[in-house]
């Protein structure tokens, strides 16, 4: 697509790509954290559990910054069109992260409870939602940074895939409940687990969404089919 | 001489989008291919536009764009300049061609007010500020005089704060009740349109505030076309947007439009500060 021309106040390009930059790595740390949440569950690794809790205190300040710095930008430059849609996008995307990154430190705190007991082979049910949650927050940020329009627009669909394989998990995971009530603590752990990394896909879409709207101005959420 | 109001056919990038609170206003000024020369200057080129009755438009561009020449087109004020004409085109106020033989241009005025950049009062008192115009159009009655005083200084939310001091000079009041002293002059006659071509460039945060405000309690009655380089105020003011540009007419739609997810690459370069 094609390059915007420069503003005329060298300032508020500064300040937008600043805006961008902070968002893109608060979504790096935001990866960062659930990976760590994760691979402390396949890796049985309290360590990288307590890094993903940990962590969050960074992801949260940053948070603050991003909001402060997007507000600044609508104070001094009152943005309008493109640009004030890119600093919208910006602030509701700083969000959604931060909440991948509750997610992550919900998933740590799982697992580390998880971990006190033997491992459940069950684990292994997770690992489809983990690669497709992971691969949707990956590319909605993808859509974004690149202002891939097209790209961002496959992500509602996959989202559904994702609620799919959450509902098959908690199928899954019911039925050994019952058989095996022994594992009853573990089991939910699991499917909490689930349900953090569908709630992953939720917040990808939503950056998606936000991807589209920063560059077609385009309000494609609640658009079901 | 009875002319047919002409259809408009205007090019896709320029076609007016009407928002939905103007959706059922009807026509007021109608501005059909027009071109306009300062001698073999051209300034503007084919500029359609429909304004709707009762609404508030904004024309905004860089300067020398074209939009106050336009402006005062509206109201014939370009004849008192040599050498400035409309080469081609037409402008239409409701039914009548404006710059039809028979129009009386004293009249075209009354009924197109206009307030400029710099408030412009008589140096005369406030009152007879007000009277003036409706001396020259030839009332007489004194009560009637004061009735139609009283209702423009309150239409032009000016009357609580100059009712005590009507025999005061009018060059005493701020900028600000200047300007509105300008506007309530201009509504005396009674006008169906007003013009206002910057009408808060030398005027503070507050006073410009008031005036926005007063153009939002005068688009109710009146219907409104302000030229400004405040893109802000474009914004809080208009129901429409125009943006010119080297004396074309770029982009024409509702002002949420314009300002959120403008169609032509010109405009939002422009009104994101990304011109020149």
């Amino acid at each position: 697509m094609m390059e915007p021309a420069r503003h005329i106040l060298a300032n508020f390009d500064e300040a937008l790509r600043a805006l961008r930059n902070s968002v893109l790595m608060m979504s790096g740390l935001t990866e960062r954290n659930l990976n760590n949440a994760m691979q402390g569950l396949f890796e049985r690794d309290d360590e990288r559990c307590a890094l993903a809790i940990a962590d969050d205190e960074e992801v949260d300040q940053l948070e603050k910054q991003i909001d402060r710095d997007g507000v600044d930008v609508l104070l001094r430059y009152q943005p309008v069109a493109s640009d004030l849609r890119r600093v919208v996008s910006a602030i509701k995307l700083n969000s959604n992260l931060e909440r991948v990154a509750d997610q992550a430190v919900s998933i740590g705190r799982r697992v580390r409870k998880l971990n006190r007991h033997p491992a459940l082979a069950e684990v292994k049910l997770i690992t489809p939602m983990h690669v497709h949650a992971l691969a949707m927050l990956r590319e909605s940020i993808d859509a974004y940074a690149r202002e891939d329009v097209e790209l961002a627009r496959t992500l509602k669909g996959r989202d559904k895939a994702l609620d799919e394989l959450n509902a098959s998990v908690g199928r899954e995971l019911t039925e050994k409940m019952a058989h095996d009530p022994q594992r009853l603590r573990g089991y939910l752990n699991l499917m909490f687990i689930a349900r953090c990394l569908e709630r992953v896909g939720d917040h990808a879409t939503n950056i998606a969404e936000d991807a589209v709207y920063a560059v077609a101005a385009e309000d494609i959420r609640h658009q079901h089919g | 001489m009875v002319t047919e109001m002409p259809e408009i056919v205007m090019p896709a990038s320029t076609r007016l989008q009407i928002p939905t609170d103007a959706e059922d206003s009807p026509t007021a000024i109608r501005v059909v291919s027009v071109d306009f020369a300062y001698d073999e200057h051209h300034v503007l080129h084919g500029i359609d536009l429909d304004v709707p009755a009762k609404s508030v438009t904004a024309l905004i561009g860089p300067s020398g764009c074209g939009k106050t020449t336009l402006l005062r087109c509206i109201n014939r004020m370009n004849d008192l300049i040599d050498g400035a004409r409309i080469t081609s085109g037409s402008i239409w106020l409701g039914d009548a061609d404006i710059n039809a033989p028979e129009i009386d241009v004293v009249d075209l005025r009354r009924r197109v007010g206009m307030v400029f950049q710099k408030s412009n009062p008589f140096p005369k008192s406030i009152y007879d500020n007000i009277a003036y115009g409706l001396r020259v159009a030839g009332v007489t009655k004194r009560s009637s005089i004061n009735e139609s005083v009283e209702r423009s200084l309150r239409a032009a939310a000016l009357w609580d704060e100059v009712k005590d001091r009507l025999d005061r000079s009018a060059l005493g009041l701020s900028g600000g009740q200047q300007q509105r002293l300008c506007i309530a002059r201009a509504l005396a006659v009674q006008p169906d349109v007003i013009l206002m071509d910057e009408p808060c460039s030398a005027l503070d945060p507050i006073a410009t505030a008031r005036i926005e405000e007063l153009i939002q309690q005068l688009k109710r009655e009146y219907t409104i076309v302000i030229v400004t380089h405040n893109m802000q105020q474009a914004g809080r003011c208009s129901d429409q947007t125009g943006f010119f540009y080297l004396g074309r007419l770029i982009e024409y739609g509702a002002t949420s439009k314009i300002f959120s997810n403008p169609s032509q690459r010109q405009t939002e370069d422009y009104i994101t500060g990304r011109f020149g």
